[in-house]
């Protein structure tokens, strides 16, 4: 193993950007991940409620390993890693170079508000007299133009709306911290200097580009004037006339050029005189215009030095690879047509407003009112499919989340609204596609108050006299309903992100005509431009859990090229200056309070807080010292170093609490981060308020009874085990293997392959064959993987960084490997049947029968007019209860296959819902265009098959046609079955290695939303269909992210355990074994006698329920031992 | 009730060639419903709209031609306005009008005559003259009781004014360049159905 060190740069701070960023830091690399707008978290930032839980849970996110690299917080607050620079309001601007060496620039809005001494108290914004409505709650309250993006951004730095502000300058006088520069904003930043001897052309000039275009304009009236002002301040532009009485324009040129030479000077000039203006040029004018001129002319000029200037402020960086994760925008459903009257009828709300409306921060504060007569909403309407499946909003493609979407507000909004709610989505396909969502959908509609009607609606109207909204759908039955709502819902879908063609144009890569990233075949992150990489939904619309996924792929590829490149751009590692030994010393603390108000008052509690820390003997000297936010009050700090003391105790704004600067602080001292103590003195609450001081006396005494001791963390053996050679395992294995890490890769069978050794084509056309000799030539020929065939795990023990498995081949000595990580990739195959005649007639076959008679070119289409096929067979319903996915779109394939050889056949489609989620929509409208004739059926009125004897048509299909509300007959010559896919991961297997298997049989992950490819016990990871059924590209995208993930553990030579840990006593240790079955990962176990409990310091997390649990307090979690939890308690109590 | 038999290719069946081109025209429809529930004339229909395009899209002449629906259609484009595929609905409305006056359908006899003989009005005189156009419906409708039909809705329509009582300007046959042309335009093969119905 060779580790190599480089940089990332992450596009998008949403949820794809934050899992790339965390994942790239975790495989060691330098992140910067920007965000053009204010705050971080993308869409997530505005959703409170996540299915399955109706909970966030974004946290758990967070590295699990190595935990002390970053700051465990909410990851809707902020995103805290000692590798990853987060930079907000910046845009990528340019990209230059190749694959492993790209040259980025950076454009970084410029910030009125200095966020290092934005204390977020709020004092601009009351003062601000601007209202516009707040994205952030969906324009449903309205806020300042200087506002705080997010409620809960962590530091909460309020920011200026430029579009909203009016210059008016309110905001400024009131900062307490003089944190605001308005003239830092935008144009005002720009500074012009007019010069010319008539007076009307300056007042004109002044005019136009100042109070009409927003620069910042001064003039001067003569050459001298305008020499004196030069040279008292900088400009950026300097319009000349060149005709002026005493000193003329050309020597005002030559004289400005020395005294700055970087100046841009427009010369203005007379007709008669336009080749001196040329003249002028030669001596460095940039260009000139004729008088008299319109502002049209002009303004295109000075914007242009504007734009220059503009880039010159780039910020440019050098990055191995570039992840994209920009995202999709909402669908503005008051565009176009507005069927749906939004913004028209009262009380039509989109979905995203509605979840504002649910949440805590939301314009009720979390009580369900209607937004304009706050009356209790108790009956509302979910319309599905709005801005989606819709083609004339340009959409051919389906959403993705808006079903799940929609189920899980109606179950949150009864929750929040009481039972008595009554929620109705109106829906066309109820697309449950996903792990456990077909579940979820079941266990949510077959609660009382929530109902599914099948149907589209057409008109939304006022009720007249009571705002509520009357809606009209066609029923299935085909009756027309017309039903009162308080409120109705519009399920907008995802709309690519406007910005992205712009950022696709520039960067060289392609969009497809809804404007999503193209990708390289059978990838969801390649794009189509080396080293460039495309996470979460930019490459089409998905849901969080296949965002997150993509992500994480995108982050391995991201880290393959830059690998391949050699590295070499390889930042040195800041930490590793010595820290003092300070353990035997006693505690010399040094107390540093920060003061940014004057005011006696102010002074007063500082001192008073100065004297109490005074008294404790521990405290070797107080330092009262100036905002230490900015940079002079840093520099004041690092003063203060000295080698008397061994401790820090920092109270200063909440600002300085987060980020890296404490760490900074500990290198300065030569000490030891967690010698280090910071404390928020709280502006809100006042400097003398209790909780305050009780904070900073808490900090004190934690800082007194600190623990030094550090577990050197786990030894990790370099290799990894991926079991399973099918796809996913393949590429699994090839992105470690990329990284320079041994791979061992056991397949059962004899050959590697697993389902695509049988899959004909995808639907695009695309032959598999070819894509997977590629794969199992590169695999063959990889020095780092070892091949195992016809060989399988027996056994394993082990823990993260070091697992021992058992390895059976056949014909062949048992083997043990050992290795760091382990990755299963058993995959899965096509479940079997026996309804619908299945077994007793040549003319039914599986979809995998009728795909390997096409691959291996056994199905004659001449003979055959009329093929049926029947969806969800065995699937959707007990005991295969969940949807298989990739069902819809193989018979889709399968029938357009069919309809490419043979026009003139028939295909008829049985389904129960069409699954064909995001962009395979559009093979559903074309195979309808196409003639294949689709019917629906509900699962309580199945079709009836009867084999007959007539050898024409062998087949005959019953069913009711619900749209004609009548039976049908079908008759076929070929009934092809989808029967869906059932995993293959045997129980002793997964519990061999700590992992679970869920209901169904598939590998149950530690979250499904946010660690989706990875099990609670940390080293095992799962990847394919082992974890759910999918198709070959989301495959590969799993197999590619599940790779990030063990690479974080593998490409460390010792897993670094994090400082709060538990720990065992062993001498008070009656090994009664409840802390190890209380361990929720794992991390106890043991030892080889069986006579001591050992944690294992990478895996634990801290979170303490074996110090709850035991009995006799020998399991106890370090950083929190008895004296010093009472300790901080004592300091707080006492105040 | 009997179950509809559908054979391998039910294109084949029912001389349904006639109607190819429009089930090419709504073969995308997913039968959400939209145009059902947007149409005004809908509750008069003996086929909801939806159900007629079902039966367009599996061939059923017979049973689309026994119906009312699109002869109901009023052209208002509602459905085609709302359709989320797009499809063009009024249209092959009009050309299903188009197919069973063609086919000289004796259930929509009635329908046909007061098309052609409203055309031929307007063709004669190059805009709508009432009086002119019912004396020439009910002499194609050959049957007495026909105008006393129409008589309640005729002396409303009179006592308002809305019926010119003959005279007039009469006008040089102005359009008749136009119907030429659309007749040619119809004579060609390869045409799309007309534009826009």
């Amino acid at each position: 193993m060779d580790r190599k060190i480089g940089s990332a740069l992450v596009a998008g701070a949403g949820i794809s950007g934050i899992r790339a960023s965390i994942d790239l830091a975790q495989m060691g690399y330098r992140v910067t991940l920007i965000d053009r707008a204010p705050h971080m978290g993308g869409i997530l930032s505005q959703l409170d409620y996540q299915f399955p839980t109706d909970r966030c849970g974004m946290c758990r996110m967070l590295p699990m390993l190595d935990r002390d690299a970053g700051i465990q917080t909410c990851l809707r607050k902020g995103l805290f890693h000692e590798n990853i620079d987060v930079l907000l309001g910046t845009t990528l601007a340019a990209v230059e170079g190749e694959p492993g060496r790209f040259e980025v620039a950076l454009n970084q809005a410029p910030s009125p508000i200095d966020p290092d001494r934005c204390i977020g108290c709020g004092q601009c914004s009351d003062a601000c007299p601007v209202s516009v409505p707040d994205a952030f709650n969906a324009g449903l309250t309205p806020r300042k133009a200087v506002y705080l993006p997010v409620p809960h951004n962590i530091p909460n730095t309020y920011t200026i709306d430029p579009a909203a502000c009016t210059r008016c300058g309110a905001c400024e006088p009131v900062c307490p911290t003089s944190a605001i520069r308005l003239s830092a904003m935008g144009r005002q930043a720009f500074r012009i200097l007019v010069v010319d001897d008539e007076s009307i052309i300056r007042q004109s000039l002044d005019a136009w580009l100042g109070d009409e275009e927003g620069y910042t304009v001064e003039t001067a009236a003569s050459g001298p004037e305008a020499l004196e002002k030069l040279a008292a301040t900088p400009f950026h532009l300097m319009l000349l006339d060149i005709k002026m009485p005493g000193m003329d324009g050309v020597t005002v040129l030559e004289k400005a050029r020395i005294i700055r030479p970087s100046l841009n000077v427009l010369m203005m000039t007379a007709y008669a005189t336009v080749e001196t203006a040329v003249d002028a040029m030669k001596i460095g004018a940039m260009d000139y215009l004729i008088k008299p001129f319109e502002p049209e002319s002009l303004i295109p000029k000075v914007a242009a030095a504007y734009e220059a200037l503009q880039k010159t402020a780039y910020r440019r960086q050098t990055v191995g690879a570039i992840v994209l994760a920009t995202g999709t925008t909402c669908f503005d459903p008051s565009v176009g047509k507005n069927p749906m009257g939004y913004g028209i009828v009262p009380h039509v709300v989109t979905s995203l407003a509605f979840e504002r409306m649910l949440s805590g921060t939301g314009p009720d504060g979390g009580r369900l009112l209607r937004p304009s007569d706050k009356r209790p909403v108790k009956k509302a309407a979910w319309i599905q499919c709005v801005g989606s499946r819709d083609l004339q909003t340009g959409a051919d493609f389906c959403s993705t989340a808006c079903c799940m979407f929609a189920l899980k507000e109606a179950a949150v909004a009864r929750r929040v609204a009481g039972d008595d709610f009554q929620a109705t989505i109106i829906y066309m396909d109820l697309r449950t596609f996903g792990k456990n969502f077909e579940r979820y959908g079941q266990q949510t509609t077959s609660t009382e108050g929530i109902r599914l009607e099948r149907g589209r609606v057409h008109s939304i109207v006022p009720t007249p006299g009571s705002g509520d909204v009357t809606i009209r759908w066609t029923s299935a039955s085909g009756k027309i309903r017309e039903e009162c709502f308080d409120l109705v819902v519009l399920s907008i879908g995802q709309r690519a992100n406007p910005h992205t063609t712009a950022l696709a144009e520039g960067l060289g890569i392609d969009t497809d005509g809804f404007g999503f990233v193209k990708t390289a075949p059978f990838s969801d992150t390649r794009t189509l431009r080396g080293g460039i990489f495309a996470g979460g939904t930019l490459t089409g619309p998905t849901d969080i859990a296949e965002s997150v996924i993509r992500a994480s792929s995108a982050a391995v590829n991201a880290s393959r090229t830059i690998h391949r490149a050699g590295g070499g751009l390889a930042e040195k590692a800041d930490d590793l200056v010595s820290c003092r030994d300070v353990a035997c010393e006693p505690p010399r603390i040094l107390a540093v309070l920060c003061r940014c108000e004057n005011n006696p008052e102010y002074e007063k509690a500082l001192d008073v807080l100065s004297a109490r820390l005074q008294q404790d003997p521990a405290v070797a000297r107080v330092k009262i010292l100036d905002r230490i936010c900015t940079a002079q009050g840093w520099d004041s700090l690092k003063e203060t170093v000295s080698a008397t003391v061994n401790r820090v105790l920092v109270g200063a704004c909440r600002t300085f609490i987060y980020g890296k600067k404490t760490r900074g602080l500990a290198a300065a001292f030569g000490l030891d981060p967690v010698l280090m103590e910071a404390v928020a003195m709280d502006h809100h609450q006042g400097l003398a308020a209790p909780a305050t001081v009780a904070a900073i006396m808490a900090g004190l005494s934690r800082l007194k009874n600190v623990s030094m001791e550090k577990d050197q963390g786990i030894a990790v053996v370099n290799r990894a085990l991926v079991v399973g050679g099918g796809i996913a395992g393949m590429s699994a294995a090839l992105a470690i293997a990329d990284h320079g890490v041994d791979v061992t890769l056991v397949e059962a069978s004899d050959r590697l392959g697993g389902n695509l050794a049988w899959l004909h084509q995808t639907i695009d056309g695309t032959p598999i064959a070819p894509f997977l000799e590629d794969i199992i030539g590169q695999i063959e020929k990889h020095p780092k993987i070892e091949v195992m065939i016809n060989s399988r795990v027996v056994g394993a023990f082990g823990q993260a960084g070091h697992f021992f498995s058992t390895i059976e081949t056949a014909g062949e000595p048992t083997t043990t490997a050992e290795h760091g990580a382990v990755i299963l990739a058993t995959g899965g195959g096509e479940a079997p049947t026996d309804e619908y005649g299945y077994g007793t007639s040549e003319a039914v076959v599986t979809q995998k029968e009728l795909e390997t008679r096409i691959h291996e070119g056994r199905l004659d289409t001449d003979g055959i007019t009329a093929v049926a096929m029947i969806q969800c067979v065995g699937s959707r319903e007990e005991p295969r209860n969940y949807c298989s996915r990739v069902c819809c779109p193989t018979a889709l394939k399968q029938a357009l296959w069919l309809k490419s050889r043979k026009p003139d056949l028939q295909v008829y489609i049985l389904y129960r819902d069409m699954m064909t989620c995001g962009l395979s929509e559009a093979w559903y409208t074309e195979a309808r265009r196409q003639g294949i004739l689709f019917f629906q059926y509900r699962p309580d009125r199945k079709p009836e098959v009867r084999i007959t004897a007539d050898e024409a048509a062998p087949v005959s299909v019953r069913l009711h046609d619900p749209i004609l509300d009548a039976p049908v007959e079908i008759a076929a010559d070929l009934l092809v079955l989808a029967t869906g896919i059932q995993p293959r991961l045997p129980e002793t297997l997964a519990l061999a290695y700590g992992a679970e298997r869920d209901r169904d049989g598939f590998f149950l992950e530690a979250d499904s939303k946010w660690r989706p490819v990875e099990a609670l016990k940390a080293g095992v990871f799962g990847c394919g269909i082992v974890l759910s059924p999918r198709s070959i590209a989301e495959a590969v995208a799993t197999a590619e992210a599940a790779a990030g993930r063990a690479l974080a553990i593998l490409t460390a030579d010792r897993l670094p355990a994090a400082r709060t840990t538990a720990i065992v006593r062993h001498s008070l240790c009656t090994l009664c074994l409840r802390c190890i079955e209380t361990c929720p990962y794992d991390a106890r176990f043991l030892d080889d006698t069986g006579q001591r409990v050992l944690v294992n310091p990478a895996m634990c997390q801290g979170c303490g329920d074996c110090a709850t649990v035991c009995p006799n307090s020998a399991a106890i979690v370090e950083g929190f031992t008895h004296r010093s939890m009472f300790g901080a308690i004592e300091g707080a109590m006492a105040v | 009730m009997h179950p509809h038999l559908i054979s391998g290719s039910p294109t084949t069946h029912d001389d349904s060639d006639a109607m190819a081109p429009i089930g090419n025209l709504v073969n995308a429809c997913i039968q959400c419903g939209t145009c059902t529930a947007s149409c005004p004339n809908a509750l008069e229909m003996d086929l909801t709209p939806r159900k007629m395009w079902r039966l367009v899209i599996l061939g059923r002449l017979s049973d689309v031609m026994a119906s009312r629906t699109f002869i109901l259609c009023s052209d208002c484009y509602t459905c085609t306005l709302r359709c989320p595929r797009g499809l063009p609905l009024t249209r092959a409305m009009e050309a299903l009008k188009g197919i069973a006056f063609a086919r000289r359908e004796t259930q929509h006899r009635r329908s046909r005559l007061f098309y052609e003989t409203f055309m031929q009005t307007v063709r004669r005189y190059g805009r709508i003259r009432e009086m002119a156009f019912m004396t020439r419906y009910f002499t194609a409708m050959k049957n007495p009781a026909e105008p006393f039909r129409f008589a309640p809705l005729g002396l409303k329509l009179m006592g308002k004014g809305k019926v010119e009582m003959g005279g007039g300007k009469s006008t040089e046959i102005p359009l008749a360049a136009l119907f030429e042309k659309v007749a040619a335009l119809e004579r060609t093969p390869d045409k799309p159905l007309g534009k826009g119905g």
